[in-house]
């Protein structure tokens, strides 16, 4: 852990709209690392091992840069104001941001579901990110849709959670806590990963065949499975913090080879 | 209204957020606790839509992390887990009272955070900082009225005896496991330190949800739980069946907020109260 006093809480960005927190490294580094996160509860529950991430990367001399998009965590806007297209410019910005306090070169992102699809998608956008390290990234934006669907209509009839299952009008435009504006909704809905922007790593918690990732992203992308798979999708986890530290270790220890590389 | 992000405390270990609004000199500032291990935006961001509406209503706010939750780090000091939690939460109220003017609080709290607040507020000087507290989900006791309603239905409800058995032979088979835990505070204690907050001159909030149907499950339990101080002019209840222990639904976040921005407006008026956005 580095000491909490090399962690920088601020706000950056068009009218200091973006929350931040930046991790400083004890020398100056070519690399900086930014931490995309995913949206909505994904984002609390992953906002542990985040910072478990960001000091680690910190200690082994990567500045850091970690960040709410508009509408999420202590940044500015609601949380149905959440849009994608904001979320990229958000991830530009926070690059731009990262690239002025550390000094680097090259700005390489880490992104957990959502949030590893919009770094891709930003990556993909000329946003400044020079590399991506996604973990169990959101490939099929309708697929995911569809499951958060399913699973508040789970949750609004889950009587270890109420009293008596909720009616149908209170729990409609929502996924698991969150406000889901139509725009959103369309946005997710309509993302396809390609490509033409594939990780440098993936990292596969979820137990999915890695000939399926291979034929997505092609074979540059170095794939690992990490153990134990991650209950993204588990109603009965929905409030539980994700945690891997062999997350972390991979992570930190690809981007440690790499430097060498 | 602007926000500001700070790092604070005595061993600048804490992190945290203070809506500080253009008005409001005089008033009380509102502190916001972790609700368990959520970090400072709370369970679903309740925390941030709650301190914003108490800003556009003219009140200093700060949302913070405890020591060791969230972005706070630790301060390395030998103390025990209440002590550290006083210290910090007077750390955050000299934080707020030198940026917004404010000398007196009121905690907020939801689960453990409303149990930290409770702790806060039973310290005999507590009343010199604070005005009052709000406590969501705080302790509660099974009472003979709460056993009378749980049980009474399911007496004769043959599934559910069936379900009871094989539970209980399951805890029989796996024997006796170690329990670690935090045992809670008994029910004399708290009912003396509700009475002997009000005698202080706190204003207190209590509001319980259906979360909690498995020890709490009547508006009439406030009373069998803490006795006559829920009579008390100073001392507001409120039953929430519906709703579950951390407000995932928007109408029933929205709802607590409302019922907050109220309650305080009542207690603790401000000479020139925001318009509600």
């Amino acid at each position: 852990m580095t000491r909490p006093d090399h962690e920088l809480p601020f706000f950056f960005g068009e009218g200091g709209e973006l929350f931040g927190i930046y991790h400083q490294a004890a020398r100056p580094s070519a690399r900086a690392v930014l931490l995309c996160a995913p949206l909505g509860q994904d984002h609390m529950r992953c906002h542990r091992i985040y910072r478990q991430l960001a000091c680690t990367l910190a200690g082994q001399g990567m500045p850091v840069l970690r960040f709410d998009y508009y509408g999420c965590g202590d940044s500015a806007g609601g949380s149905a104001e959440v849009d994608w297209l904001r979320c990229l410019d958000d991830i530009a910005a926070a690059a731009r941001e990262l690239r002025a306090r550390s000094g680097a070169e090259r700005v390489l992102a880490f992104g957990a579901r959502l949030g590893a699809s919009m770094a891709l998608a930003a990556a993909a956008a000329a946003a400044g990110i020079d590399e991506v390290v996604a973990w169990d990234p959101v490939v099929d934006g309708a697929a995911f849709v569809a499951t958060q669907d399913a699973m508040q209509e789970a949750m609004r009839q889950d009587t270890h959670r109420f009293v008596c299952p909720r009616q149908r009008a209170e729990a409609v435009g929502q996924w698991l806590g969150f406000p889901v504006s139509s725009t959103l909704r369309g946005q997710v809905e309509g993302w396809r990963a390609a490509s033409r922007v594939a990780p440098s790593l993936l990292l596969d918690s979820m137990a999915r065949p890695a000939a399926e990732w291979r034929q997505l992203f092609g074979e540059k992308t170095r794939i690992e499975s990490l153990e134990p798979t991650t209950p993204w999708d588990d109603l009965a986890r929905l409030e539980a913090a994700v945690i891997s530290h062999p997350l972390v270790q991979a992570v930190a220890s690809h981007w440690r080879e790499r430097a060498y590389a | 209204m602007r926000e500001q992000a700070f790092r604070f405390g005595r061993a600048r270990h804490l992190v945290g957020i203070a809506g500080l609004p253009d008005s409001g000199d005089g008033t009380v500032g509102v502190i916001l606790l972790n609700a368990g291990l959520v970090h400072r935006v709370g369970p679903f961001r309740l925390h941030v839509d709650l301190t914003r509406r108490l800003n556009a209503l003219g009140y200093p706010t700060l949302r913070f992390d405890l020591s060791t939750i969230g972005d706070s780090g630790a301060t390395g000091e030998s103390q025990s887990r209440n002590q550290q939690i006083c210290a910090d939460v007077d750390d955050a109220m000299a934080l707020l009272g030198q940026h917004s003017g404010c000398q007196r609080f009121v905690l907020v709290g939801l689960c453990s955070g409303a149990e930290k607040a409770h702790n806060v507020a039973r310290e005999a000087h507590s009343h010199e900082k604070l005005a009052g507290a709000i406590f969501l989900d705080n302790f509660a006791y099974r009472t003979l009225g709460f056993r009378v309603r749980h049980y009474l239905p399911r007496m004769f409800n043959v599934r559910r005896w069936k379900r009871w058995l094989a539970r209980k032979a399951q805890e029989h088979a796996a024997g006796d496991v170690p329990v670690f835990g935090v045992a809670p505070l008994p029910q004399h204690v708290v009912r003396e330190d509700l009475g002997s907050m009000v005698a202080r001159g706190l204003k207190l909030d209590l509001v319980y949800t259906g979360g909690i149907h498995m020890y709490f499950n009547h508006h009439r339990q406030f009373r069998e739980c803490f006795g006559s101080v829920v009579d008390d002019p100073a001392v507001s209840t409120r039953y929430l069946r519906e709703t579950d222990h951390t407000y995932v639904l928007t109408g029933d976040r929205q709802r607590l907020i409302d019922h907050i921005g109220e309650w305080l407006t009542r207690h603790f008026p401000i000479a020139q109260a925001g318009a509600l956005p």
